[in-house]
């Protein structure tokens, strides 16, 4: 029987911890009057998942030699992540307030320089996997057991990069890399079928030589069952289909490219926002 | 020059396992005995440039010295967002050594002339920039580089080039003199246009006018003060290099000048023109076309020396 996950993503409630990160989101998008919402939502489970419950790290140690790696290759979805490294305590969640302006640590994209457990700096599309097939072969050449995970976006799939990267994953047999497409099927300016679609994008991943897996993105109890999997460090490369909602958890944002990227919010939108994630 | 440096990353990486050699699809060549003995520091991967660009950056966040060797348009032009993004921005030990500096691949057409390297590179925040006279000066640099956490940007010439810098046995980043430190005329120059001015000096000590060599391999930096009773006493100064007009040896020259505040009256250039050449035929072909062979050279500041004397 065919899943149906993209209603299963739509459909799915979401818990009080989901509700609060939420609410962290809105702090920083206040803070900043600018952000990028959608996509943070629609990654903010995936991320979840891996810092919760599957990733070996440290907040206290945040460059432990023997932590898992994970990139954040669509940068602008940073507001996800920066929210679940405050709550882990990577920094002080008041410091997400300060989002965008001038002396912030917290960018309109994660930069390693700058803020501890950023693994890798993104925001140009297409280049977190390349990178991330370079740790996965360091951690090969130094016999260590740390996997890497790699968040893509779908639109970001446009990228030719991406597929460079991933035929040498391939090439390599790097079964410690897991690449993780935040598929909300909405990219900056539209739905992915109408401006590049990506279909059958399971089967591609497939033919690119990966291990793949569909899961609901916004499932934790999947998430954590499927990324969480052992993996075979000498075997395929794994993708992990993530389908999830762009704006998930906001009424007024989901499926919708003006909360894509917006500037000028206003205490008014914040405000609104709020009362939905409430109600949601 | 590019012989050695690839024997040079075998030796290193001999007795540095973080060393890695990451190619793109140029056959082991000379580097079969590496993969056959090393085979986890080297690295024959497809065209994707910008892949191994990315790929040598995620080694190199995890500690490794990735020493990438491809054709250099392709590094430079093609790789720019991974070079800019993922090593200068990162600023991560990967080396790039670029094959074909300047009109070597002259045959194969302007997708392959990497004419305006020195200036993509040196937009880089973090790039180091070096453009090696030798195979010794190679080998040096090479070995010095070890002892350095930046990203670097190597040119290699096209090989078989005279050994001209045996006085310089440790690489310094230091402009080399060839000549003394006062003459009629000084001549500024990079990488293997060394050898051909070095011919120009010759030829005009035989018609007794004096002439001072300045090999700068380091260009980011020209270390200018060194050159200033050069500077005082020639009477011409000329720039001589094997690239477009601007952002190479002689946009850093006329950087350094102003910021010192010495006048570029008697400051000339020699390069290549800012157009994609649509000759074939070869490097020398180009060279002597547009003046940078050791005679035309010579010619030229005979001819300047007696324009300045009017």
């Amino acid at each position: 029987m065919t899943v149906n996950y993209i209603q299963l993503a739509s459909e799915i409630a979401l818990d009080k911890r989901s509700k609060d990160l939420r609410s962290l989101v809105l702090d920083a998008l206040e803070g900043g009057g600018r952000g990028h919402l959608g996509p943070a939502l629609s990654l903010l489970e995936v991320v979840r998942a891996l810092y919760d419950s599957v990733l070996r790290h440290d907040p206290t140690n945040p460059l432990l030699q023997q932590r898992d790696r994970f990139i954040l290759s669509k940068g602008h979805g940073c507001l996800g992540l920066f929210t679940v490294l405050a709550d882990h305590g990577y920094f002080p969640t008041d410091e997400l307030k300060g989002f965008c302006s001038f002396e912030s640590k917290l960018g309109g994209h994660p930069e390693r320089a700058t803020l501890p457990g950023i693994e890798f700096s993104t925001g140009a599309l297409g280049h977190g996997l390349s990178v991330g097939v370079g740790m996965a072969m360091a951690s090969r050449l130094r016999k260590e057991e740390w996997r890497t995970f790699v968040l893509v976006g779908d639109g970001e799939l446009n990228e030719g990069s991406i597929w460079e990267g991933a035929l040498h994953a391939s090439q390599h047999q790097l079964g410690a890399l897991t690449v993780i497409v935040d598929f909300n099927r909405m990219q900056a300016s539209g739905d992915i079928d109408s401006i590049l679609s990506l279909a059958p994008l399971t089967s591609k991943w497939e033919a690119f030589g990966f291990e793949v897996a569909e899961v609901n993105g916004h499932d934790i109890s999947q998430l954590v069952e499927i990324l969480g999997r052992p993996v075979n460090p000498q075997g395929k490369p794994r993708a992990v289909i993530a389908y999830t909602v762009k704006g998930k958890g906001f009424a007024s944002a989901e499926n919708s490219t003006a909360w894509h990227h917006k500037a000028k919010i206003t205490k008014e939108e914040i405000s609104a926002l709020r009362a939905e994630v409430l109600s949601s | 020059m590019r012989q050695k440096a690839l024997l040079t990353v075998y030796e290193l990486a001999k007795h540095d396992s973080r060393v890695v050699f990451v190619g793109s699809d140029l056959g082991a060549g000379t580097l079969q005995a590496m993969n056959d003995e090393l085979p986890g520091q080297f690295f024959m991967e497809g065209i994707s440039e910008q892949h191994i660009v990315g790929f040598s950056a995620g080694l190199a966040q995890e500690g490794f010295i990735p020493y990438i060797n491809t054709i250099g348009t392709f590094l430079t032009r093609r790789s720019f967002e991974q070079v800019s993004i993922d090593i200068g921005l990162h600023r991560l030990p990967v080396r790039l050594l670029s094959s074909g500096g300047g009109m070597v691949y002259a045959p194969l057409g302007p997708t392959h002339t990497a004419v305006e390297d020195f200036s993509l590179m040196l937009s880089v925040p973090n790039m180091k920039v070096f453009a090696p006279a030798d195979a010794f000066e190679m080998e040096n640099l090479l070995r010095a580089s070890m002892d350095d956490k930046d990203p670097y940007y190597i040119r290699f010439g096209k090989g078989g080039e005279n050994t001209v810098t045996e006085h310089y046995t440790n690489f310094d980043f230091k402009p080399k003199f060839f000549g003394a430190d006062k003459s009629e005329a000084a001549l500024f120059t990079t990488g293997v246009m060394l050898q051909h001015c070095l011919g120009a000096r010759e030829l005009l000590a035989s018609k007794g006018i004096s002439v001072t060599v300045v090999h700068f391999p380091y260009l980011n930096d020209l270390s200018l003060s060194q050159t200033a009773s050069l500077i005082g006493s020639a009477s011409l100064l000329l720039s001589v290099e094997e690239h477009i007009p601007r952002g190479g040896l002689f946009t850093q020259l006329l950087h350094e000048f102003a910021n010192a505040r010495i006048s570029t009256k008697n400051l000339y250039q020699l390069s290549l023109p800012s157009v994609f050449s649509h000759k074939y035929g070869s490097q020398a072909d180009h060279l002597d076309f547009n003046g940078l062979t050791a005679p035309k050279i010579a010619a030229r500041i005979e001819s300047l020396l007696i324009t300045n004397d009017k």
